[in-house]
């Protein structure tokens, strides 16, 4: 026996002991019926091959370890950046657990939703009653400002009619007349999460401006010197979205950030649980239709609300997750132009810092080979500050990325010599990844969470960036905008080659004369 | 705060009826009508807790429970580690569910095993227009393709599959037959399906009996039976629950043919016919095939609880009690071997937890089965409830609760919130979508789900890292810097 | 894009409602207006007689092809037939599978979104049979069409298929702009059809715009994949059709809310005409055996 009280052995040691590894042996030897281990080998060994590659790229029908997830949860992301305001997502209520546990597990926050729990008579009769019910409970008990409305994909199977089913439920004295229910379909077998929260935000900017669902009279717009800002699906928002407030605040720019949910993910712990926290408020949101433009900092997040905005006579600009100095000039120099307000010098200075910070380490990164998978924009961003590094992001992978982000990729490779070698992967998952590095091995792997699987199946080194990253605490209250961002990125880069160079040189007698103590 | 012996019985229950009355006034009148059933405090001597319970939940009230897919994926079938189980449908149930139990297993992944991964057709709505039928064939023969020493595949159905009509049987029968007879499980477990991840189960366990059990029977398991032969059922090995389980029915005499699901296969599943008794540890999830193989084979059933020394020995006994001597003497010796870790372990944490109140909200068993490891180290639990409890639960829950417990069925995050509130328990069980609500709140909090990434808590090697984390959370120093020393 | 009319046609299968729908579309784009019309029948064949030709490409088969419905432009299935009518088709999958619901919810919204309605005088929906699923309410919803029209008969189902639609037409009407254009018979010789029609459209709140007699010319026109109005533009049928034509044109904004009668409403106005016999209700329930062998007794 190796459990002990005064040192409690918990699942990390207590099954290596010999009674565990003895007893577990025989279980596989008795009754698992297990396949040979030299049969093992030899298929794991197969699936490191260039054969086994071209098998799992010809895959037309399997998904396998996808980096994306569905609409609704990205319509949640979306909602929660409004003051007050409730997700409601009409449809099956295991969606709802598990978006909101998604959430949790990732900004370590409370996340509040609710659903409308539509069960199997709904799926036959529709899901009126379970609107009608539905915001009425959630009105009375959470008291939001406003209930955002977004579907599942089984109320968008059976075809339910969100503005017909949220009419009859304001009929029905469910919420007052007057009170704002912005809606938005968003099946689950259409795009993914950054669909989701695309339609939710162009969702909300329709109900205020265009007559809450005919409820009110249109908004005319007038043009005023104010810029609204759009960050898109997330995982850094809290951080991000502080430093872009920030840099905007330097700049004196008048802004209005849209989707604000950089509070209600970041609540203090002081005997207080804040259901609601920040976020844009509702005037804000509804005042945005008269700025003078629109900034988006993730194209692909925006695709439908971008050219909406645009529609409506604003200047509209995107970006594709902006890291690094030359992402970071753009962006900038972007605002500027916009807003007549000169770039100050603390922000050059920050700048300089950053150059500063690369030119000290740089030495460190230079030619090193990195794949990198995630949503479209962010790989984007990554990939162009890698090779402004020097290194080569050799594949770049992203299972929500279409047509027009490999396109994006492929002009952002062609800008830099560093480029020559890589290629981006649309619509393809960890499975194709896990091929690429075994057939074409790289020297870190950039990625969220699930990357450990690839990290401990081909030795590549995982830098965590993304969503979403549940083993590694904090670091979404970071920024990895701005210059600042950059510094962050690059701290985190550089973090994992030291350790790996430590961990490589530090046999003695046999590598630890590379074991430096400065580096 | 532990106040609780000071606290006459009946001023509890008179607080505990104030303040269901009080959160009962938030809701529309209909809604508080329903919502009033499910609460309520037990009272000593009466068969049941007095909550209806397995009611749909009402739209709108942010109510904590899953759907049949997460019970019958994530729960029942998910940990069968040999087989590949396919989400069918749209990719983010398969996405959110990927990895998060905690469900151990040894196996190379990806190769002969395949828990952690996340298989999905990835519904387009070209699929969902025309069916899904022949990419799910497709699929099937990719799998077969790419993994080919997966023992078996599972398919399991998110909502659309129901909804428009698919036909995963036909498409499971076919290429089973196209592949020599290989294991193909169609699972109809849609989301919608039921009131939440109960029914989930249900379906499972029938999936097991119907494309199992059934074509199996007559097949040579690859093991000499022995008298004593038992099979683990409903232990899902979070952080190796099942395994610090299964070492004490091994060091009692006993032999371990099968674990269901937790580091369990197929194999397993096909030999349980076989077993002399089948130990039962969430009676919620798989009292379904208990009770079948009861009836088709005539396998005993025995509930059994590993958490905390006492209940540990009594269920040892209980399940010694349908063996020989030479077993029930392995349990006395087993219990005496672990004597002294026990008497360390309270020795340890008793003084630091004693009188500490506590307040549960769990699924499947914990919801009671837990209350025992808490008393042996002192503490009180003064309110409890399950997620997805049927009546059943509630009446096993007796034996466990005291006089006056508050009891809360599908409990509505607003009502937890305010319980909590206004008892102000020393320690919160729940999960993860519960847990930063009360930290916030200045509750220590434990996840009774996942054991907050630790565990295992069953069995004695569990207890003391159930003593350990009980400890750390709540006398964590964190806690009393939560006010501002200045106001 | 506000003089943008929105009309459906909805009606039983079977009933000739894709048949009346193309001759008065037909006859409408003789008239001047520039007519899209959106098949949403998973059969696809609410453009034929326009086209000469069944669709081939629809929306759904395309996108399921492509990929995804983001990958097509509007040109790959919009279609110009007869009188520069333009002519989308969403289709859907073979009966018994799939979702042909959801196929239509797609394919509407892929048109909205790639501005297949600029430019059009009306926009024209041919549904098929009765609203079966929230997918088939798509047309109704708010937004989309203004009136519908139905195309029944003096047959027993047809009656109940427009009774049912009517249900549907009012569960929107309240919360979106929906309204009951009117009925359209298409006559089956039954006994006292027209009768019959207008005592239904009674009933529902709304008028028998037209009763459409039966012609064989029709099925000649049909056999050469063409309108009565293209085939045979000096028949009295296409009169009939032109006429149709002109009472829906000068129908905007006469719909109203219908008022769906109940199964037992349906029945006595059935009984009414003669169409049904009283139940004898001591006979319900009893097999052919025992009603004989209560008659032998």
């Amino acid at each position: 026996m190796a459990q002990n009280a005064d040192n409690v052995l918990d699942h990390f040691d207590l099954f290596r002991g010999p009674e565990y590894k003895e007893m577990l042996e025989n279980k596989k030897k008795n009754f698992e019926n297990a396949v040979p281990a030299d049969e093992v080998e030899r298929v794991r060994e197969w699936t490191k091959t260039e054969e086994y590659r071209e098998k799992n790229f010809a895959r037309e029908a399997l998904t396998v370890n996808p980096a994306k997830a569905c609409q609704p949860l990205g319509a949640v992301f979306a909602a929660v950046g409004f003051e007050s305001t409730l997700p409601f997502v009409h449809g099956s209520q295991g969606c709802v657990a598990y978006y909101r546990s998604h959430f949790s597990r990732h900004f370590k926050e409370p996340s509040s939703c609710v659903s409308s729990s539509m069960t199997e008579d709904a799926a036959v009769f529709g899901g009126l009653n379970n609107m009608i019910d539905g915001l009425a409970n959630s009105y009375n008990m959470y008291k939001p400002k406003m209930i955002s409305v977004s579907t599942t994909c089984m109320a968008e199977v059976i075809g339910d009619d969100l503005n017909a089913f949220i009419k009859t439920a304001k009929e029905k004295g469910s919420v007052p007349q007057e009170y704002d229910v912005p809606f938005a379909h968003t099946p689950a077998f259409v795009g993914s999460h950054i669909t989701g929260y695309d339609n939710v935000m162009k969702g909300i900017f329709e109900h205020f401006w265009d007559g809450k669902a005919g409820t009110a009279p249109k908004l005319e717009r007038q043009p005023n010197e104010t810029i609204n800002f759009i960050g898109g699906f997330d995982g850094y928002t809290v951080g991000n979205l502080r430093e872009v407030k920030r840099i905007f605040s330097l700049m004196n720019v008048d802004y209005t950030i849209l989707g604000d949910n950089s509070d209600v993910w970041d609540t203090p712990s002081d005997g207080e649980f804040r259901m609601y926290d920040g976020g844009t408020t509702l005037e804000e949101a509804a005042n945005a239709v008269h700025a003078k433009a629109t900034i988006s900092m993730q194209e692909f997040c925006t695709e439908k609300t971008l050219p909406y905005i645009q529609g409506k006579g604003q200047e509209v600009v995107a970006f594709n997750h902006p890291i690094g100095v030359a992402a970071t000039d753009k962006f900038l120099m972007e605002i500027s132009r916009i807003t007549g307000k000169p770039i100050p010098e603390e922000l050059a200075k920050e700048r300089g810092r950053l150059v500063d910070a690369m030119a000290d380490s740089s030495a460190h990164i230079h030619g090193k080979k990195f794949a990198i998978y995630g949503d479209p924009d962010l790989t984007l961003g990554l990939a162009g500050f890698l090779m402004e590094l020097g290194a080569e992001p050799v594949h770049v992978l992203s299972t929500n990325g279409g047509k027009t982000w490999e396109k994006r990729c492929n002009e952002l490779f062609a800008s830099s010599p560093f480029g020559a070698n890589c290629h981006a992967y649309a619509g393809r998952d960890l499975w194709h990844m896990r091929s690429l590095l075994f057939t074409e091995p790289v020297d870190f792997l950039i990625g969220n969470t699930y990357g450990k699987y690839l990290d401990r199946d081909t030795g590549t080194p995982l830098i965590r960036i993304g969503f979403p990253i549940f083993d590694r605490h904090h670091h979404h209250r970071y920024p990895v905008w701005g210059y600042q961002g950059g510094l962050n990125v690059l701290v985190w880069i550089l973090d994992k080659i030291f350790d790996e160079i430590d961990n490589n040189s530090n046999v003695p007698s046999k590598s630890d004369y590379s074991f430096d103590i400065i580096r | 705060m532990s106040l609780a012996t000071a606290e006459k019985l009946e001023d509890i229950k008179a607080r505990n009826k104030a303040l269901i009355s009080e959160v009962l006034e938030v809701y529309p009148e209909k809604t508080a009508k329903r919502r009033a059933k499910h609460i309520g405090t037990y009272e000593e001597g009466k068969p049941d807790c007095g909550v209806k319970s397995n009611i749909k939940s009402i739209p709108g009230v942010m109510t904590i429970r899953g759907c049949a897919y997460a019970g019958s994926k994530g729960v029942v079938w998910g940990p069968i580690k040999d087989m590949i189980h396919i989400s069918h449908g749209p990719v983010g149930c398969g996405q959110y569910s990927w990895a998060a139990r905690r469900n151990y297993y040894i196996g190379t992944t990806g190769i002969d095993t395949f828990v952690t991964m996340q298989f999905t057709s990835d519904f387009q709505e070209k699929d969902i227009v025309f069916g899904g039928d022949k990419k799910l064939a497709k699929i099937m023969d990719e799998i077969q393709d790419l993994f080919p020493l997966n023992k078996g595949i599972t398919v399991q159905s998110e909502c659309p599959i129901g909804l428009i009509g698919d036909d995963i049987e036909a498409v499971s029968k076919q290429k089973s037959k196209e592949y020599g007879g290989k294991t193909i499980v169609p699972v109809r477990c849609e989301g919608f399906r039921g009131v939440s991840q109960s029914l989930g189960h249900h379906i499972a366990n029938d999936a097991v009996r119907d494309w199992v059990f059934d074509k199996s029977a007559g097949k040579p398991v690859p093991f000499e039976s022995s008298p004593y032969d038992v099979a683990i059922i409903g232990d899902y090995n979070i952080g190796g629950d099942a395994w610090s389980s299964r070492i004490l029915l091994e060091e009692m005499g006993l032999r371990v043919i099968a674990q269901w699901s937790g580091d369990g296969t197929i194999a397993e599943l096909e030999a349980t016919p076989k077993a002399k008794l089948n130990v039962l540890h969430c009676y919620r999830s798989m009292n379904y095939i208990s009770r079948h193989m009861e009836e088709k084979y005539g396998i005993p059933w025995v509930e059994y609880n590993f958490f905390g020394p006492s209940k540990i020995a009594e269920s040892l006994r209980r399940i010694a009690s349908h063996f020989d001597d030479k077993i029930k003497e392995g349990a006395e010796r087993v219990i005496a071997k672990y004597q002294a870790l026990m008497a360390a372990t309270i020795a340890k944490y008793r003084p630091r937890l004693e009188g500490k109140k506590v307040m549960l909200f769990v699924g499947g068993l914990r919801p009671r089965h837990v209350i025992g490891a808490y008393e042996d180290l002192g503490m009180e639990v003064v309110g409890t409830g399950y997620e997805f409890g049927h009546n059943d639960d509630y009446q096993r829950t007796t034996h466990y609760v005291k006089d006056g417990t508050l009891i809360y069925d599908d409990v509505t995050g607003y009502e937890f919130e305010k319980f909590v509130e206004k008892i102000q328990p020393d320690l919160v069980g729940s999960g993860i979508k519960e847990k930063y609500v009360f930290q916030k709140m200045g509750v220590p909090f434990r996840q009774m789900h996942s054991w907050d990434y630790s565990g295992p808590y069953h069995g004695y090697d569990g207890f003391a890292i159930f003593a350990r984390d009980m400890d750390m959370a709540i006398n964590a120093p964190v806690w009393k810097l939560a006010k501002t020393p200045w106001n | 894009m506000s003089s943008l009319r929105q009309i459906a046609f909805y009606g039983k299968g079977g009933i000739g409602k894709s048949t009346t729908s193309q001759n008065t579309l037909a006859a409408l784009a003789q008239m001047g207006k520039k007519i899209l019309i959106v098949g949403c029948d998973p059969k696809a064949d609410s453009t034929r007689l326009i086209l000469h030709a069944k669709a081939q490409d629809t929306i759904l088969s395309l996108a399921a092809e492509a990929g995804s419905v983001e990958d097509l432009e509007i040109d790959d299935v919009m279609k110009i037939g007869f009188e520069d009518i333009r002519c989308v088709e969403s289709g859907g999958p073979e009966p018994g599978v799939g979702c042909a619901g959801r196929g239509v919810i797609t394919s509407i919204n892929f048109l909205e979104e790639n501005g297949a309605y600029e430019g059009v005088d009306y926009v024209s929906y041919d549904v098929l049979g009765d609203v079966v699923c929230g997918g088939f309410a798509m047309p109704i919803r708010e937004n989309k069409a203004q009136e519908i029209y139905i195309v029944m008969s003096g047959e027993m189902m047809a009656m109940y298929a427009a009774n049912n639609i009517s249900k549907g037409i009012l569960k929107y009407a309240n919360s979106g702009g929906v309204r009951l254009g009117g009925l359209v018979c298409n006559e089956r010789q039954t006994d006292k059809e027209l009768e019959l029609a207008e005592s239904l459209a009674k009933k529902l709140g709304t008028q028998l715009i037209y009763f459409v007699p039966r012609d064989n010319i029709v099925q000649h026109a049909e056999l050469r994949r063409m309108t009565v109005v293209e085939y045979a533009p000096d028949s009295k049928q296409a009169e009939h059709y032109r006429t149709l034509a002109r009472k829906v044109d000068a129908n905007i904004g006469k719909g109203i809310i219908p008022t769906p009668i109940t199964m037992d409403e349906l029945e006595d106005l059935l009984m009414e005409h003669g169409i049904m016999k009283a139940v004898d209700e001591s006979q319900v329930g009893k097999t052919a055996a025992e009603l004989a062998s209560g008659a032998a007794a």
